[in-house]
């Protein structure tokens, strides 16, 4: 029976789960590294436990400290989000061997999923399609003759791997050699494993995934498909659904291969197919599977009103799921924008800083999930995800609509954010008539900038009011740099503005 | 008063005289008629030639961080006068780190000769890593980190030389 959880995570993902032990009357340990001592998951816990530096592998990422901290906190359960050692076979493992239960998949399922090269295996077998490909080599040479019959462009990526990282395009053979060490140099960090896979890269793809969900009695269903083809550097943007691409016919061909592939693990608990879908011949292939809850989940939860950490929870405690694929629908269009501190004309490098003002919009069919309040630091230690938006409209022209509006009111200073390129991707005609692919914003990266720098310029008027709003606040505001101590924001000019009301007192 | 804003490398100034419980501002030859109505938090209702405008505006140093209209621009207040000297405006052939990070691998020694595109250091931030490559041909006058080391963003890394 679980009591008490401890949530092995930090930022949004870590804030999200404890509100649903909350909201199931569970008790709750939060644990924290050097530089998370004041964040928002320490404060919405009951109990906080210290676990380390700031370095996610002195903290986050070090297994055994986490178990010793549920085991001290009397937990009964840890849920390990996403990231970190959320899709972690040995981590699960010893959570079971220590006594407390893992809200997630078995060990064995993740271990089999996990590696991308033997769940690839699998998935052949199972009678699911995969990208062609070649799994388990390991010098130059193999990849080199591989590539050759694969035929380029291939993509190198981590047997370990997930998230993008490790993965590297390679466009022709000069290039192969150096990919292929930075792939594993980045394998190594992020996973402690270096063996790559190699397949051939579909260029112009859509990313879609289903959502499937399971108990430990074999009930397991999926929970219908999520478009993710808005990405950067391999990782998501805007997350969607329904998908425009698929038909009520690919939909149910695809829910029923996402089902194989899971059954073919013995799974339960949240996980996630993941397919590539050629828009031209719409064909698709499983790429991997994600053996634990996602960053995007979000918006399965509002089409389908199923909360699937509560329901994590209840799986993880014996539960029975109680329903049949027939029990759903998708009901109404939902869209999430994952708001980054990074910087778009910078590369999309992450932006560090102290919040100087974080402003979440509100009304009716907005979600906001966020791990950060104004005056907190966004560190380079972790994930620069500030926020996630999520919105629900009956339609997609309307879901579009909301979600436009509702980033207008999304106000974060101190931090570059990638907040005014989402509303590019938004109102591009590509993106609402669905047509956008997993290469898109890299291929149309110089317009895409350009349309909003123009906008800048040509809208004289709109920078005019940014300038007059800059001049009357130095000016209107009295001794703009006055540093207080014990003030949240040292720099800020308005403190000593606080309630005050203009009035002719100005010099 | 007369006050400078940078945005973007272009130098925009403003003239403010306060009349009343108003403000004259001549911005580029351009005047309007401004009134604060409420300033909290950070937060500035305004009137702007009889139309509201709702201004978020928040300041670190001499840096200004202004949203209007879901639009957020980053300023750089100046004296006046004289170029800006934030951004990216380095020396030809010096290379800065673009983020924050930790030095992963040098692969160059001071002296050598680089080619354009060679990759002279990497650069690991937030599990990413990010190689600092050459912009031209060259030979490498001076490096100012090692393996190992953790780097601010702008921190000078390197400096190639032309040949």
């Amino acid at each position: 029976m679980i009591n008490k959880i401890l949530v092995a995570n930090r930022g949004e993902i870590a804030v999200r789960i404890l509100r649903a032990c909350k909201e199931l009357g569970i008790q709750t340990v939060a644990v924290y590294s050097d530089a998370d001592k004041n964040a928002q998951h320490v404060q919405y816990a009951e109990e906080a436990v210290h676990i380390g530096a700031a370095s996610a592998r002195e903290s986050y990422l070090n297994a055994e400290v986490l178990i010793q901290a549920a085991l001290d906190s009397k937990a009964d359960a840890i849920h390990p989000g996403y990231g970190f050692l959320s899709e972690s076979a040995s981590f699960a493992g010893m959570v079971e061997s220590a006594g407390l239960i893992f809200i997630g998949p078995s060990a064995e399922s993740i271990h089999l999923m996990g590696d991308k090269a033997e769940s690839k295996i699998r998935m052949k077998k199972a009678g699911v399609p995969t990208v062609p490909g070649v799994e388990e080599i390991e010098s130059l040479g193999d990849f080199e003759r591989a590539a050759e019959k694969i035929g380029y462009p291939v993509l190198v990526k981590a047997s370990a791997g997930g998230g993008g990282k490790g993965m590297r395009i390679v466009w022709e053979v000069n290039d192969l050699s150096e990919e292929i060490q930075a792939a594993k140099r980045e394998a190594l960090h992020a996973f402690g494993d270096d063996r790559l896979l190699i397949e051939k890269y579909v260029a112009n793809a859509h990313h879609i995934e289903f959502q499937i969900f399971g108990d430990r009695h074999g009930n397991l269903v999926h929970l219908f498909e999520r478009e993710c083809s808005v990405q950067r550097r391999h990782q998501k943007i805007i997350e969607e659904t329904p998908s425009l691409q698929l038909t009520p016919g690919l939909r149910e061909e695809m829910g029923k291969a996402a089902v194989a592939a899971a059954k073919a693990v013995n799974y339960y608990n949240a996980g996630t197919i993941e397919f590539i879908v050629d828009p031209d011949t719409h064909n698709f292939y499983f790429l991997e599977m994600n053996t634990r809850l996602q960053v995007e989940h979000p918006v399965t939860e509002l089409v389908t009103g199923l909360d699937l950490v509560h329901w994590q929870i209840w799986i993880a405690n014996g539960e029975q799921f109680p329903f049949d694929q027939a029990h759903f629908t998708q009901r109404g269009h939902a869209i999430e924008c994952r708001i980054y501190a990074e910087d778009p004309a910078n590369g999309f490098l992450p932006s560090t800083g102290r919040l100087l003002q974080y402003v979440e919009p509100r009304g009716p069919g907005i979600r906001v999930d966020s791990g950060f309040v104004a005056g907190d630091n966004v560190t380079h230690f972790y994930d620069p995800l500030l926020a996630k938006m999520i919105v629900h409209a009956e339609d997609r022209p309307s879901a579009i609509q909301r979600m436009q509006a509702a980033l207008k009111d999304f106000i974060v200073h101190g931090v570059v954010t990638n907040i005014d390129f989402l509303q590019t991707v938004l109102s591009h005609p590509d993106f609402q008539n669905g047509k956008v692919t997993t290469r898109w914003v890299e291929q149309n990266m110089e317009t895409l900038m350009e349309s909003a720098n123009s906008l800048v310029e040509t809208q004289k008027q709109s920078i005019g009011l940014h300038i007059i709003a800059a001049a009357l606040a130095d000016v209107a505001i009295p001794n703009p740099q006055s540093k207080i101590e014990n003030e949240p924001d040292p720099y800020s000019p308005w403190k000593a503005a606080n309630g005050f009301r203009m009035g002719g007192t100005h010099g | 008063m007369k006050l400078n804003f940078d945005h973007q490398g272009q130098s925009i100034s403003v003239d403010l005289t306060p009349s009343g419980k108003s403000f004259r501002l001549d911005v580029d030859g351009e005047t309007v008629e401004a009134q604060i109505l409420q300033a909290k938090d950070g937060k500035l209702d305004l009137l702007i030639d009889g139309k509201r405008v709702t201004a978020y505006v928040s300041s670190d140093h001499t840096r200004r961080w202004v949203t209007v209209n879901g639009r957020t621009l980053l300023f750089n207040k100046s004296s006046g006068g004289r170029r800006s000297s934030s951004g990216h405006q380095h020396a030809a052939g010096e290379l800065t780190a673009p983020m924050p990070g930790q030095i992963r691998a040098v692969n160059v020694s001071e002296g050598d000769t680089v080619s354009k595109g060679q990759t002279l250091l990497l650069l690991e931030a937030m599990k990413m890593e990010i190689r600092v490559q050459a912009p031209r041909d060259g030979v490498v006058k001076k490096l100012f980190v090692q393996q190992g080391q953790t780097v601010e963003r702008e921190q000078l890394l390197v400096e190639i030389e032309e040949l």
